[in-house]
């Protein structure tokens, strides 16, 4: 409309710039934002997208499987969707492309004469090689160029042995951002109380179609069947269908099945090692993985079968540490606590506060302050001086009690199972604290194993979930690079393959960034936390490393020793036979019995291979005795023994007694 | 006449540089030079002290030099030994001296490091020396060849007779040393001599394997010092001091500008950490020649260092430390306090790293500087002021400052420690 305006009209325009359209105050719903941002909560791209969600449907099953103390039974399988199948699911006609320039992966005329030069001349070397009978590897078929449109989509269904969920509240449990049952302050899996909802999310964004949820509780003799997505604007759930339907099985826990836009081939190998290392770390779960799509051979079935029934207890919710708390915090325990007077409060609603030690703290907070005053009535003031006092006073530290770390016995038996290592340690620490938050940090160190890199392979774990993303900055990373002097443990960093496992357990885990995908290295509590336990583990391996090395060289001694024979009685003899070569007049400086000596060499009596017996049979004879003296100082010692975990079979043995005077076969039928 | 037309076109800019005012004209300080040369001349007059001498409370090995005859001798009794207790069945073990630093001991009276006796067995039937026995027996070989032969290899050649066997020079090198001395001579005496590294000019005339050779006109390089120190003979010079250079920089600079012809001296740098045969070189001139040594080495611990190696001897090679140590070497530059005496911008100085502090502090424990009371003083400020500098950082006033004012300047205020 300026356009056309005259000079004056302009000069206006650049006193009072052009109104944008009137601001108005927009509200944003929390579904929206996280739409927006979804790379928070690990929804970066359709690749991580499909990792998130496998990863956020697996914890939530766990979670849910122990907080019923049932051993976790998950199973996961993801169903690649062709194009055309998943327009007949919405009910869209594929058409045929029409105009082909229109599109993005169109070839032009010259591209195609540039592509066909290219593959005849890789014909023409491949044809070349073959006649000179050179075996080349098979030039990979030109990968057709995925356009922009060519999204894949995945059919992600995750089945569980949990608690399950009230038939009423499924429907807000997984269409409503940020409601959840997990914000009570403990230890937890989940991230933000998001887990499942954004994946919904994400499916609404990048398919459009419904989340299906099918549940039942313990003793409940129906299932909870419900189709729904989200309202991304109101944060509401939008119900398709909720029914009950018939449970025939007993069944309890919860399936999940969601339609998402997805990358496999990109993250194949993520969700792979993602789902090993889940089964390092919860050893007492049993995983079945499945990939199907329409071509069986890029199909996956990978099953992590249970080792052991023992499970780490459910992590109790905890009340908070005066040093942790902030100005907000208190003012809602404030609002919540059932506690009339103010010493009941402080005892109560606070962690290693006990009654005089609450007394001496409301003496310090001044005259205004009493232990029979209303903690409702407390103003602003007062409350800013309670936290004042909170920082500066000294508390004693939260007990791990709270905490539940997986424990060295479960750490152990999952690395065991998943790596086959040669030898393994682990450690567990002492529960420490960071900001009033305790935290466990367990470690285990293995080295060799199948399927192991040469190297340091870190895994890293965070309330027994795998961290897989921004390795390089994480502390456990830079402290098994920098901080630990591997080769004073007898470890070659290069060569071996080191397993380095830790575990940092925490009711808050300082995470870095907002993938929440690693922990800072600038935490010195963590820090050192995390160098002492790899250090214990490496002690343990140490000695085991040294007794190995020993029994190596025991073995090896002779054969070393004898490498050198020729060397040593090539070399001697050599200056004998020059002697008696160059100077027999000078014999007489010499003893009788050298004389004699150099009287044999020259007749050929002591030749090198003389002197080559008579060497090997000392080494032979020291062999023996130093393999006497080492038998007798170890003795017969064996690696101490460990119990293992056979899984018990469902349906009962039958046997049969065979019966003897004096024994009993007893055979499976 | 050629060098005296350079300095007359460069004599303008010389007025810029610092300090060249205070120069006295070279006659003047060639008059200091004499006197220190004829003080040296007649003091090491006296005769130098030998372990003997001392009668100390422990014996103490040394090495001497040997004939290739008696080390033939030695070698062949040692096989015959060997050999009959291989023949009786009992292997065979060689009495190795150690050369640890546990072993090592510095003797202020003589003013060098010198070995004590202590000695470890190396029995073939063992795994952790079945070895270097081994090696030991091959060296032995060879060196016995050697003698038949009236040869000279070097270090490298001996090690490529048995790749295979030696793996590294490193260790057939250690070998040697261990066979030098547990024979009882000096590692010259075995035939064995390392690649030529040091070099000398100036003026100074000696005859190599019967060539007279002038180092006043080698050129710019100057004269290869010769790996055997038997061939040289017949010194011959009228130098009034002996210059040590650390490094080949500082010693082109020197030769380049004829330094020796201002004042009459003789330079020599062996680059680095010196080599046997230059510290062979540097005594044989200082005890011929009866000329004062003055050292020119970077203000940093390590310069320290190099100078205590030409002066007490170096701990590896302590055994025959009375063969290759220079007495009375006198500490000249770069030295911490000519930093702000020369005004060196601080650009040009370097903060010493960790390492560099704890080798000035370790040096600091080390008897050869305690006793010279001048160095502790140098070295603690080294220390405290955690600087460096190169000799190179004299550069920063022209390239030619090294010449041309620092070192008249030092000689002609008798700077040195």
């Amino acid at each position: 409309m300026d356009s056309e305006s005259p000079i004056e009209s302009k000069k206006s325009k650049s006193k009072t710039p052009r109104k944008p359209k009137e601001t108005v105050l927009k509200q944003k719903s929390p579904a929206e934002f996280f739409a927006e941002n979804k790379n928070i909560a690990g929804f970066d791209n359709p690749g991580k997208s499909l990792y998130t969600t496998v990863r956020e449907l697996v914890e939530n099953a766990l979670d849910s499987a122990e907080s019923i103390s049932e051993l976790p039974v998950v199973e996961i399988t993801i169903e690649e969707i062709i194009k055309s199948k998943f327009n007949s699911m919405i009910g869209l006609v594929d058409r045929e492309r029409v105009d082909a320039a229109l599109y993005d992966d169109f070839e032009t005329v010259k591209a195609r004469e540039k592509r066909l030069a290219k593959e005849a001349r890789a014909q023409e070397l491949q044809a070349k090689n073959a006649l000179l009978g050179k075996k080349v590897k098979d030039t990979p078929a030109s990968k057709g160029i995925k356009g922009r449109g060519e999204a894949s989509f995945y059919r992600v269904t995750c089945k569980d042995n949990g608690k399950g969920m009230p038939h009423d509240d499924i429907p807000n449990m997984f269409g409503r951002v940020l409601s959840g049952t997990k914000y009570g302050l403990k230890q937890t899996r989940g991230k933000f109380g998001l887990g499942a909802k954004m994946a919904l999310i994400w499916s609404k964004m990048s398919t459009g179609l419904p989340i299906e949820i099918s549940s039942s509780m313990k003793k409940q003799n129906y299932i909870t069947f419900c189709r729904l997505d989200i309202d991304i604007h109101k944060n509401i759930p939008h119900v398709h269908l909720h029914e009950k339907r018939e449970n025939k099985q007993n069944w309890h826990g919860a399936e999940i099945q969601v339609v998402i836009e997805g990358n496999w081939t990109t993250y194949r190998s993520k969700i792979l090692h993602y789902m090993r290392q889940m089964a390092v770390i919860t050893p007492y779960a049993q995983f079945q993985f499945k990939f199907l799509s329409d071509a069986p051979d890029k199909n996956v079935t990978v099953r992590f079968a249970r080792r052991t029934d023992v499970m780490p207890p459910i992590p109790l919710e905890t009340k908070h540490h005066p040093s942790s708390v902030d100005l907000l915090l208190i003012k809602r325990l404030i609002t919540e606590t059932s506690k009339q007077n103010l010493l009941q409060f402080l005892q109560h609603e606070f962690v290693n506060i006990s009654k005089p030690h609450a007394e001496r703290l409301i003496g310090e907070m001044g005259p205004d302050f009493s232990s029979k005053m209303a903690v409702k009535s407390l103003t602003s003031q007062q409350i800013v001086r309670i936290h004042q006092l909170f920082r500066q006073a000294k508390f004693d530290d939260p007990s791990g009690h709270c905490l539940s770390p997986a424990g060295e016995y479960n750490l152990r038996l999952g690395i065991i199972k998943e790596l086959h290592p040669d030898m393994v340690a682990t450690y567990s620490g002492s529960a420490q604290v960071f900001e009033g938050h305790p935290f466990i940090v367990e470690a285990g160190v293995s080295v060799g194993g199948k399927d192991v890199k040469q190297g340091l392979n870190i895994f890293r774990f965070a309330n027994r979930i795998p961290l897989l993303f921004e390795q390089g900055a994480d502390v456990v990373t830079r402290t098994a690079l920098k901080r630990i002097n591997w080769s004073s443990y007898k470890i070659n960093q290069v060569q071996d393959k080191i397993g380095v496992f830790v575990s940092i357990v925490s009711t808050k885990i300082p995470f870095k960034g907002t993938g929440k995908e690693y922990i800072g290295n600038d935490i010195n509590e963590i820090a050192s936390a995390v160098k002492s336990a790899i250090q214990q583990c490496c002690v343990q391996l140490k000695s085991k490393i040294v007794k190995r090395m020993q029994a190596r060289e025991q073995q090896e001694r002779k054969r070393n020793l004898s490498r050198y024979i020729p060397d040593a009685s090539g070399a001697v003899y050599n200056v004998l036979k020059q002697m008696t070569q160059l100077h027999p007049p000078k014999k007489n400086r010499y003893g009788d019995d050298d004389v004699e000596l150099l009287r044999k060499v020259s007749e050929n009596l002591i030749t090198k291979e003389t002197l080559c017996e008579k060497l090997a049979k000392h080494v032979e004879q020291v062999d023996y005795e130093m393999a006497l003296e080492y038998a007798t100082q170890s003795g017969v010692s064996e690696e101490p023994r460990e119990t293992i975990f056979i899984q018990s079979l469902e349906a009962e043995n039958k046997m049969i007694d065979l019966h003897a005077p004096f024994f009993v076969f007893r055979v499976f039928q | 006449m050629a060098d005296n037309k350079k300095r007359r076109r460069t004599e303008p800019t010389d007025e810029t540089l610092p300090f060249k005012n205070k120069l006295k004209p070279d006659s003047a300080i060639l008059e200091i030079l004499t006197q220190l040369k004829n003080a040296c001349s007649s003091s090491s007059g006296t005769k130098t002290l030998t372990l003997e001498d001392l009668s100390l409370p422990f014996t103490c090995r040394e090495v001497a030099d040997l004939s290739l005859s008696s080390v033939q001798t030695n070698i062949e009794s040692l096989i015959l030994k060997i050999a009959h207790s291989i023949l009786s069945g009992n292997g065979f073990a060689f009495d190795v001296p150690s050369r640890s630093s546990a072993n090592q001991l510095y003797v202020p009276e003589l003013d060098r490091i010198v070995l004590k006796e202590k000695s470890s067995l190396r029995p073939f039937a063992n795994i952790s020396t079945v070895r270097k026995s081994a090696i030991t027996a091959r060296i032995v070989q060879l060196i016995h060849q050697l003698c038949l032969k009236g040869i000279h290899v070097t270090k490298r050649d001996l090690f490529y007779t048995d790749v295979k066997l030696f793996q590294d020079q490193i260790q057939s090198d250690a070998v040697l040393d261990d066979v030098s001395c547990m024979l009882g001579c000096t590692r010259s005496s075995l035939n064995v001599v390392a690649a030529e590294k040091g070099v000398v000019v100036g003026r100074l005339i000696f005859s190599d394997n019967g060539d007279m050779i002038d180092c006043t006109k080698m050129g710019m390089g100057g004269k290869a010092i010769p790996p055997n120190i038997d061939r040289v003979g017949d010194m011959s010079s009228d130098a009034l001091f002996i210059l040590l250079v650390e490094k080949d920089a500082a010693y082109m600079r020197l030769a380049e500008d004829r330094f020796y012809n201002r004042f009459p001296c003789i330079i020599v740098t062996a680059k680095g950490q010196p080599d046997v045969s230059t510290r062979l070189f540097l005594r044989k001139m200082k005890t011929e020649l009866k000329l004062p040594v003055l050292a020119l080495v970077d203000s940093d611990p390590y310069g320290l260092k190099i100078l205590s190696v030409y002066g007490c001897g170096s701990k590896n090679m302590s055994y025959d430390s009375a063969h290759l140590t220079t007495p009375d070497i006198k500490w000249l530059g770069v030295r911490p306090s000519d930093l702000d005496k020369y005004k060196i911008p601080e650009q040009c100085r370097l903060p010493m790293t960790e390492q560099d502090i704890k080798t000035g502090k370790d040096l600091l424990e080390e008897d050869f500087v305690k006793k010279n009371p001048g160095w502790v003083e140098e070295l603690t400020l080294m220390v405290k002021t955690k600087q460096k500098a190169e000799i190179q950082a004299l550069s920063t006033f022209g390239f030619q400052y090294l010449s041309e004012v620092y070192l008249p300047l030092k000689l002609q205020q008798q700077d040195w420690l």
